[in-house]
């Protein structure tokens, strides 16, 4: 995934001007061959605080709950009846742990990248005009990170895979693709089976194209926000403890859709596959 | 003049045009999907399925634009 990303990245690092925020994640410290950036640290800060949340939450568990415990139901039950609604009983019971890691995953690691501090304590270089522009910070926000995205969207097309397989087979898989829909006999049935056959193939294109949008929604979203948020703090120097403010709301909102549309995404995508019968669409 | 502007013009063009028409057609659906929940507020789940559905596929767009064409 690292390669992947890095592939991404470099066409449009070839740019003459230098983008404000840099398009890739800096590298901390160098072990052997792999570099730890500072996308990667925030990454594993985040899933460290989420696991020691998760875990203290748990540790005491109350019949009527309280505190975190209460905040952790709420989220978690919250997210399954969403869901169910959405994809339906079956199938929620199966994969609603993916969904629910991606969803309070991305949630956090999106809203981190607000705290402030992350993105503006690092290493850097005074500008002729007197400001002072960091070139590597010590943190940056993980999904500000092409590897990280690229990676989540990766691991969900492997598990689609799977899912897709376990709930259809190989060949009602293959027939998902390519087989005919609709109920048609005689000559119209061949005709309607050849334009299917290559509208398979169209499916197909549009089915690997899935994880590069996926990781390139989320980073694109989350480093426009970074972007814009150093172009306001540094557009009228004398007002840059105010621009900022709004667009920090905002992109607030951009953190929770976010995490909701990928998650909400995945979740269709899986839904689109398992279905069984034509028309069995999960009502509530 | 004009031709000769036009001429002139390089870069990757087809991929600001791709991301016009997305822009476009995403607004579309947001506007759909607006109404049609205002119409039926009950019907919010299934309307949001189906629109982010189009959504996602009218953005794979720009990315076509931006990986299947050469620059």
């Amino acid at each position: 995934m690292l390669i992947c990303g890095a592939v991404f990245a470099t066409p449009a690092m070839a740019v003459e001007a230098e983008p404000a925020v840099s398009l890739k994640a800096a590298p901390l410290l160098q072990i052997g061959g792999f570099a730890i950036t500072n996308s990667m640290l925030v990454t594993w800060v985040v899933a460290l605080v989420i696991i020691i949340f998760a875990q203290l939450a748990t540790r005491n568990i109350q019949k009527v709950p309280g505190g975190i415990q209460n905040f952790w139901e709420w989220l978690v039950e919250g997210l399954y009846n969403f869901l169910e609604g959405i994809i339906g009983r079956d199938l929620v019971r199966k994969t609603f742990w993916f969904f629910a890691t991606i969803f309070i995953f991305i949630l956090f690691v999106n809203w981190s990248g607000l705290v402030p501090g992350v993105g503006t304590v690092g290493w850097g270089h005074y500008t002729p005009n007197g400001l002072f522009h960091i070139d590597r910070p010590l943190l940056r926000g993980g999904n500000a990170d092409l590897n990280m995205t690229t990676a989540m969207a990766a691991i969900f097309f492997v598990l689609w895979f799977i899912w897709a397989i376990q709930a259809q087979g190989v060949g009602g898989f293959l027939k998902h693709l390519f087989g005919p829909k609709g109920e048609t006999t005689g000559f119209i049935f061949i005709l309607m089976a050849v334009i299917f056959f290559m509208m398979g193939w169209l499916e197909v294109v549009s089915i690997l194209f899935r994880p590069v949008a996926l990781s390139f929604r989320l980073f694109g979203n989350i480093y426009a926000g970074e972007s814009l948020m150093e172009a306001m703090s540094t557009m009228v120097p004398a007002l840059a403890w105010l621009l900022p403010i709004p667009f920090y709301f905002m992109e607030i909102l951009v953190g929770i859709v976010q995490a909701l549309v990928f998650m909400l995404l995945t979740a269709v995508f899986t839904l689109l596959i398992a279905q069984h019968g034509p028309q069995e669409h999960a009502h509530e | 003049m004009m031709l000769t502007l036009l001429a002139e013009m390089t870069g990757s063009i087809h991929v600001g045009l791709a991301a016009m028409g997305v822009g476009i057609g995403i607004g579309l659906t947001g506007l759909g999907m607006a109404t049609a929940v205002g119409r039926n507020p009950g019907a919010f789940t299934p309307v949001l399925v189906h629109g982010i559905l189009a959504i996602a596929f009218t953005e794979a767009i720009v990315f076509y634009a931006l990986f299947l064409l050469p620059h």
